[in-house]
């Protein structure tokens, strides 16, 4: 995780990069998305932008960590609204995943035997 | 080791055991409760997708995204959301992957009324649970087709069991473990059932940025039959019709925006480029001009400044 400084660092040296790259000069430059006129709060909205690009990088490098294949990262990504690649940003790690897993063991598994039984879980039939 | 039987502890361990683990809250009213008039509902025609290990989530968004029309395979949507690492899928992945297969991922309120609605509308609905208890979780993505509120119980399409029937109650406590998740795939024409406007209009910019434009194009036409002349929905349809190179029916919605409100310095700058892209740059210049001069908001400010400077050296390039 940066600290909030070198991220403004970072945001300001992509800033240029970017700038450097020549995406100002591709049809979308410029314009204002239609997230300005839903969140209630007005945000500078090139900083957004750095920010957004910063937040799909890291979530790429997390997803192919977690084992995703990299033909398909680009395209799990694309699917990602802004407002969700900041909110995975670095926390992907302690993302819960639905996926039956479940590993217990002794008493564990006699306390959840007797909370299935009085109803509480839903854990052992066949899922 | 030796231990003594506290006879003030005996006969207590259990029942607290049994609290600290299931939690005490209880499932509020709002959630459980159902009109009186709802009556059994069920999908029988729903269809199903046994999952494989840890994949429940593919399983689940295959059978809504089939439902709603999309040519998806199981396969593939594996490919989009499960993660080998955390031997499951997020929820966010689900959203993302209902986007990139062209529908409109929706997060219903999390209240068996909610989801009765969106099955008398015909759609089922993908919800996550917690089999386990907070402190041993065990996350399951399932897919309810069917109430049955006379019986007290909810049918399922869950894991490998194609029609899986739980009591209403042991599924509340499971999805509440799950904060009550809840979500439905829309085609881009369609409403959800209880539509909440700011979250619809959130969903259909996301689906958006996911770049599905002529989506996100029919579902802003579709706001705007329920909400005639919202900014929001206005501005959207106008930003997908941009980025579509469609600069001149961009340019009209722009326009009409600021008809309504000539001080909506977004639209302005936006129509300022669509202009632009359609080599009129004295005219682009010119409401870039005004933008600036009524601009009063410092966010705004640096994004006009940069707007002109676009334009400029749109112009420069052209000559």
């Amino acid at each position: 995780m940066m600290s909030f400084r070198a991220r403004g660092i970072v945001v300001r040296l992509m800033s240029v990069a970017l700038i450097c790259m020549g995406f100002a000069q591709t049809s979308s430059a410029g314009m204002i998305g239609t997230g300005y006129l839903i969140d209630s709060e007005a945000r500078d909205a090139s900083l957004a932008r750095v920010e957004v690009l910063l937040a799909r990088q890291d979530i790429e490098r997390q997803l192919l960590a977690f084992g995703v294949d990299a033909e398909f990262v680009a395209e799990r990504l694309r699917g990602m609204s802004n407002a969700e690649l900041l909110a995975l940003e670095g926390r992907l790690d302690t993302q819960l995943a639905g996926g039956d897993a479940l590993a217990v063991i002794g008493t564990v598994f006699l306390v959840l035997l007797i909370l299935e039984l009085v109803g509480v879980t839903d854990i052992f039939k066949s899922i | 080791m030796f231990l003594t039987r506290n006879p003030y502890t005996k006969g207590r361990l259990l029942p607290a055991l049994l609290l600290l683990l299931s939690g005490c809250a209880s499932i509020p009213d709002a959630v459980r409760e159902l009109n009186a008039d709802a009556g059994r509902i069920e999908l029988e025609d729903a269809p199903f997708f046994p999952q494989q290990r840890y994949q429940c989530g593919p399983a689940a968004l295959t059978t809504v995204l089939t439902m709603s029309g999309a040519g998806v395979s199981l396969p593939a949507i594996v490919d989009k959301v499960y993660l080998p690492e955390k031997t499951g899928s997020l929820q966010v992945e689900l959203m993302a992957a209902t986007r990139t297969s062209g529908r409109l991922p929706y997060v219903i309120d999390g209240t068996l009324s909610a989801v009765w609605n969106e099955l008398a509308a015909g759609r089922a609905v993908v919800v996550l649970q917690n089999l386990g208890v907070a402190a041993i979780p065990r996350w399951h993505y399932a897919v309810v087709v069917g109430i049955d509120p006379q019986q007290g119980k909810v049918i399922l399409r869950s894991g490998t069991d194609k029609r899986r029937v739980t009591a209403t109650q042991t599924f509340l406590r499971t999805w509440r473990r799950g904060d009550y998740w809840a979500i439905v795939v829309l085609r881009p024409g369609e409403m959800p059932a209880n539509v909440d406007q700011r979250r619809y209009f959130e969903a259909i910019t996301a689906l958006e940025q996911a770049g599905q434009l002529d989506e996100a194009a029919v579902a802003w036409q579709t706001a705007l039959r329920l909400w005639p002349g919202s900014p929001a929905a206005l501005f959207g349809l106008g930003n997908v019709r941009f980025a579509l190179g469609r600069f001149a029916e961009a340019e009209e919605i722009y326009r009409r925006l600021l008809a309504r409100d000539d001080r909506l310095l977004v639209a302005r700058n936006n129509l300022a480029l669509a202009l632009a892209q359609q080599q009129e740059f004295d005219a682009a210049l010119a409401e870039i001009s005004i933008a600036l001069a009524q601009n009063s908001d410092a966010a705004l400010l640096g994004e006009l400044e940069d707007t002109r400077e676009t334009i400029k050296k749109m112009q420069v390039d052209t000559n």
